[in-house]
């Protein structure tokens, strides 16, 4: 049994419902406990996030909505600063399984609409995400609904609704209750900003929509994309299929139908709620099993987000989304509808180099470096002995619990017990090099 | 630790001893070591044996495949266009294109006029264009629709790709870590294998492990720790099923990482590109694949995958420019290869997960159809038209075409006639051939 101190459980629960802790972070956490860690969590509201918004108000000076750069560095840096870790774990799952790119949308306005909506629904009703998604400006654009008309419906919203979205693929759906769903959601348009002076928005146009009889999922009438939405929202294989994803999102590779039965009903007990949902699995049992530990391949995101919480630079390097793209990934321009390949497909030869590379350049020596490694040991009064230091890296930085080879190694790499001299490891670049070494091996990947 | 080691670390030792202590120290002696490590770091097969130029006399009939992906679906019917066919200019009032401006192929069928990169590779003969090619029960999500195509199984999941299969069917440069590799920061499915490790990269001058520059002393020994403390990990015979077999997959892919940076080094020199490359994400992937192939890596199989083709509005310009950038990436990266004196070498098959729907929808766009034409490229392609062009006329209950050769066909012909492999080895059956290739 890996977790079996309350300790490790609250480290391990952090690793996936979390960005990367500080140490600081880290122990206002064990004081609450792990009931209490979860509640924290699900409540973001009650947590302070304004130096997060001062962090973001003083570094990215350009109006997100206006530039794309500015759109991008804005989420980076609230990543990189909030106290509200759940809550960005949640919206970076819903722009994951809501995937939209910038490549195709463009605009950067819409793009940070739709951050902004994903965020605010991010725990509540799925079927009001889902309405709201539905009639988001960027999946508009996106899958293409705002020129989804009567006569000559175009399917592409309704087939990543039901295959994607809601249902799975081939769950439940014929290539019919395609044609008919993108017949119920045809009608609406970008209402554009410069009449209006607001942000974009959907508008209905009743000429466009096609308000004949369809048959969907076996439902039968003159249906409109709430109705759609409605259907699909109360549908069992939603819920499974929702649920299914959550649990591997925080807890284990292969959830049994038990498990999603339990979800299931947390949903439908609760007016689809999503905090349900992820209350279930983040306290349920198997949340802490053997066969939770540490499976999950860390996104780059999560790689690089997670190092720079937990070293506490002084300031972000400001090239985090250029370094995740190194590896696959970058915010705000998932590859496809499907979102990111996850797991296993983040690991190859150019994504492992990619990622040393990127703690290279965060632990590296340079004019005025953003970390200082001795500043870390010496802040958190591990500086007695090699030991020391690399246990309190290891805790830090992977939870602790590695094998002892890997142990010896670091320590030697700080010069050995025997010949233990802090201050010359820091000058010699070891120390750096320690920190290099735990953030590049093989378990550092792994959530 | 003993007090010999410590000076082993203080200077630079040759990288496979390194290793091999480093295995050593934690205690893979006498442990069982896995096949990635034996194929990896024992001598008898070390990558660097591929790279001895006496061994590529060996195998006179080298040839390479590269794969472009063109992921979204390409609208086939306004790449190979039947222009003598009113049925086509009915179904697609806003999108057909007209007769004179399209690129002549035959008395029938023409290419979109974007496509004058094929269509000069078409007139040298160095241009095959299989017609109708889909499959049985045409799956019209991409993902699905993908993963039949890179499996060559419509019936069912596979674990592994038909490239990753046909690798392990060919005993060509076995040894050689870039045997096969893909160009980009994904590892495609279709490349997966028994043996894990294929590499990535996104071009050949940045796909090295760097260090502190200021801290050189330090730089060297954090490489030797870096792959030791690979090594631990990867070691422990309990790690190979813990942590859901994904600690095992990263030290691997960790260790080999290197070691092919280590041999990529050694197998390219003073490549320079001998065309003008056009500025776009794809036609750079495609001279990275150049770079490779004629190097000394030993490479048989390059993947490349582009993409943006899922043209469900406003198509019109969008899919000519998606096509020129394509067209233009393929024409540079074959007189590049000719250029090279590798044009009989070298082939490329560029293949797309679906056609588009006939009749074009109410955003100027099309969705997502059935079959379309796909493309073989190089000196040793049987140039020309090859299948049945799909009428416009008859289509299935979907409205979409129906195919006239399945694409495991197309990959059967490769197997056999360039890899001289048998096709069911890695099909699992038996597909008809097409002669899509000059004897080589």
């Amino acid at each position: 049994m890996a977790l079996e101190t309350e300790r490790a459980r609250i480290q391990h629960l952090l690793r996936r419902a979390g960005w990367g802790t500080s140490r600081g972070e880290l122990d206002e956490y064990f004081a609450l406990g792990l009931e209490g860690t979860v509640d924290r969590l699900l409540d973001p509201a009650a947590v302070d996030d304004s130096a997060s918004d001062a962090a973001i108000a003083a570094l990215i000076e350009d109006d997100p909505r206006e530039r794309r750069g500015a759109l991008i560095g804005t989420w980076y840096l609230r990543l990189l600063t909030t106290r509200r870790p759940l809550l960005e774990r949640m919206t970076y799952f819903w722009h994951d399984h809501f995937a939209t790119a910038i490549h195709k949308v463009s605009n950067p306005a819409v793009m940070q609409i739709q951050n902004e909506t994903l965020r605010r629904l991010a725990l509540g009703d799925f079927r009001a995400l889902l309405q709201a998604i539905t009639r988001d400006p960027a999946m508009m654009a996106w899958l293409d609904n705002r020129t989804n008309v009567k006569d000559a419906p175009n399917e592409n919203y309704a087939r990543e609704l039901l295959e994607l979205h809601t249902l799975g693929e081939g769950v439940l759906y014929t290539e019919t209750d395609i044609k008919q769903a993108a017949r119920a959601l045809t009608g609406w348009v970008i209402a554009g900003t410069r009449r209006t002076g607001g942000d974009p928005e959907a508008r209905f146009v009743p000429r466009r929509h096609d308000g004949g009889e369809k048959t969907f999922l076996g439902v039968t009438g003159a249906l409109d994309d709430t109705d759609v939405v409605g259907i699909l929202a109360e549908r069992p294989e939603t819920a499974a299929f929702i649920g299914r994803k959550l649990w591997r999102f925080f807890a284990v590779p292969e959830p049994p139908a038990a498990l999603i039965e339990r979800t299931s009903e947390a949903y439908f007990s609760s007016d689809r709620s999503i905090a349900a949902m992820v209350r279930t699995i983040l306290l349920s049992e198997e949340m802490y099993s053997d066969e939770a530990y540490r499976w999950r391949v860390k996104s780059p995101v999560e790689l690089v987000i997670g190092a720079e919480r937990a070293l506490e630079l002084s300031a972000p390097l400001r090239r985090e989304p250029q370094f995740t793209q190194t590896m696959g990934q970058l915010l705000f321009d998932p590859p496809n509808p499907a979102g990111w390949p996850e797991g296993a497909a983040w690991i190859n030869s150019n994504t492992l180099l990619a990622r040393a590379n990127y703690v290279n350049e965060v632990t590296r020596a340079r004019g005025r470096s953003v970390f200082d490694a001795l500043a870390l040991v010496r802040c958190h009064g591990a500086t007695g002995s090699a030991a020391e230091v690399v246990d309190f890296l290891l805790d830090l930085l992977v939870g602790g619990d590695v094998d002892a080879g890997t142990r010896e190694v670091l320590i030697e790499h700080l010069g050995g017990e025997h010949h233990f001299d802090l201050e010359e490891a820091a000058a010699s670049g070891a120390l750096a090099g320690t920190v290099y070494l735990v953030l590049t091996m093989p378990l550092a990947q792994l959530a | 630790m003993p007090e010999n080691d410590e000076t082993f670390l203080d200077r630079p030792v040759d990288r496979r001893t390194l290793i091999r202590r480093g295995l050593a120290f934690v205690g893979m002696s006498s442990a069982m070591p896995p096949a990635f490590l034996r194929a990896a770091f024992d001598d008898r097969s070390a990558p660097a044996l591929a790279l001895d130029p006496s061994q590529k006399l060996e195998t006179p009939r080298r040839q390479v495949l590269v794969v472009l992906q063109i992921a979204g679906g390409n609208d086939g019917l306004n790449t190979v266009i039947p222009y003598s066919d009113g049925a086509y200019y009915d179904a697609r009032p806003g999108l057909a294109i007209a007769p004179e401006e399209t690129l002549p192929l035959d008395d029938r069928l023409a290419l979109h006029p974007a496509l004058e990169g094929v269509q000069s590779l078409y007139e040298r003969g160095d241009a095959a264009i299989v017609l109708g090619v889909g499959y049985p029960n045409p799956n019209r999500s991409h993902f699905a629709s993908m993963d039949v195509w890179h499996t060559a199984s419509t019936d069912g999941w596979s674990e592994t790709g038909w490239l990753g299969r046909l690798l392990d069917a060919t005993r060509y440069e076995q040894e050689s870590l870039w045997r096969a590799a893909n160009v980009g920061a994904s590892a495609p499915r279709p490349l997966t294998s028994a043996e894990p490790f294929v590499p990535s990269l996104s071009s050949v001058p940045a796909y090295v492990l760097q260090t502190d520059p200021r801290h050189p002393a330090d730089g060297e020994r954090r490489v030797t720790n870096f792959l030791r403390l690979h090594a631990a990990q990867a070691a422990s015979l309990a790690v190979q099923a813990e942590y859901g077999g994904q600690l095992a997959l990263v030290s691997e892919t960790g260790l080999q990482a290197y070691e092919s940076t280590v041999a990529l080094d050694a197998a390219t020199s003073g490549y320079e590109a001998r065309v003008d490359y056009p500025d776009t994400p794809v036609a750079r992937a495609l001279r990275t694949a150049a770079e490779l192939v004629t190097s000394e890596a030993g490479t048989g199989i390059v993947y490349v995958t582009t993409g943006g083709f899922d043209t469900h509005s406003n198509q019109a310009g969008q899919h000519g420019e998606l096509l020129r950038v394509v067209g233009d990436a393929v024409r540079a990266f074959h007189d590049d290869i000719a250029a090279h004196g590798m044009a009989r070498e070298v082939t490329t098959l560029a293949w797309t997960e679906f056609g588009r729907r006939v009749r074009e929808n109410g955003s100027d766009g099309t969705d997502h159809g059935t079959a379309g034409p796909l493309f073989l490229f190089g000196r040793s392609v049987r140039g020309g038209l090859h299948g049945e062009q799909p009428a416009v006329g008859d289509l299935d209950g979907n409205g979409d075409l129906k195919y006239s050769v399945d694409f495991r066909s197309v990959y059967a012909s490769v197997i056999a006639q360039l890899f001289d492999t048998d096709p069911a080895d890695v099909l699992g059956g038996p597909y008809e051939e097409l002669p899509l290739f000059e004897a080589v």
